[in-house]
């Protein structure tokens, strides 16, 4: 009797466990990716509402810079918050996420993260943005598909940043820190310019390593001039 | 262990099935809201930054 209950009771307990970790995989699978493109949405509907408030009166935050071809210094980004929309069209071409201030946790499960120490957008220097390549929502999941030549555009709601792509994949270490330097050594890069990187990790569901791309800013238009070509079918 | 929780649940045999369902759904609530969001960051998934903030 005692013998029987021990092992019923350790089979309940396997079978328990078992059941437990398939809801992980659910989750992490599934469930992260229904609730990341929820809050995305609601980070883009919230700039947008943003932005749309701001073209009638003066706003004194994000959307402070006027809106003519040159953009002058924004003000600063406030942490954990979304202020632009990254459009990628060789990842499809309805991709577009937000791209929140700082890369914490947290704030990555929102949308993409502005390493808070870089450039802004525009500005000159690197304006690094790191994404997840898996899991809520797989923002950067095609990361690889990237080419040299690809645009990567932006808005902050006055002006539409468009980059291409000089180089990448590039893979590296997860302490290389040096590739989201104002001038990046390893990209070729050779004076101080406007550029980008992107970084998520590799391989795909793991952290050994990095994948890089770099971009410099190859044009600007104001809002108002209409979608950039990119972004045009 | 399920069989002690079935024996100490009230009602007939119908209230105990649907006691046992609610429970059930009770505990993977329980775990999609706390416990998974704890455990997840955990796992690599998470580390796509070069300067690991």
């Amino acid at each position: 009797m005692r013998v029987r209950l021990v092992v019923r009771t350790l089979s309940e307990l396997c079978i328990t466990v078992g059941a437990v970790i398939v809801l992980f995989v659910v989750y992490v699978l599934f469930w992260t990716g229904v609730k990341a493109d929820d809050v995305m949405g609601e980070q883009i509907d919230q700039l947008q509402e943003q932005w749309s408030k701001g073209s009638v009166e003066q706003p004194k935050g994000t959307g402070g810079s006027q809106s003519s071809a040159s953009p002058s210094a924004p003000a600063p980004y406030k942490k954990d918050k979304p202020f632009a929309i990254m459009y990628i069209p060789r990842l499809g071409f309805t991709w577009n996420k937000p791209v929140l201030e700082g890369t914490g946790v947290g704030t990555l499960k929102k949308g993409l993260g502005h390493y808070a120490r870089t450039a802004q957008l525009g500005q000159e220097g690197n304006f690094s943005v790191a994404g997840h390549r898996r899991t809520y929502g797989d923002p950067f999941k095609d990361f690889p598909k990237l080419r040299r030549g690809d645009a990567v555009v932006l808005t902050d709601g006055t002006t539409w940043f468009t980059y291409r792509i000089d180089k990448g994949p590039y893979k590296t270490v997860p302490t290389d820190v040096e590739v989201i330097d104002p001038v990046p050594r390893k990209s070729g890069y050779q004076r101080s310019g406007r550029y980008l990187t992107l970084t998520t990790c590799d391989p795909e569901w793991g952290h050994s390593h990095r994948l890089i791309v770099w971009a410099h800013l190859d044009s600007t238009q104001p809002v108002e001039a209409g979608k950039p070509e990119a972004l045009r079918r | 262990m399920y069989g002690w929780i079935w024996r100490h649940l009230p009602g007939n045999a119908w209230v105990k099935a649907l006691l046992s369902l609610v429970l059930a759904l009770a505990v993977v609530y329980v775990l999609f809201q706390y416990v998974f969001p704890w455990a997840e960051p955990l796992l690599p998934f998470n580390d796509v930054t070069v300067d690991n903030q």
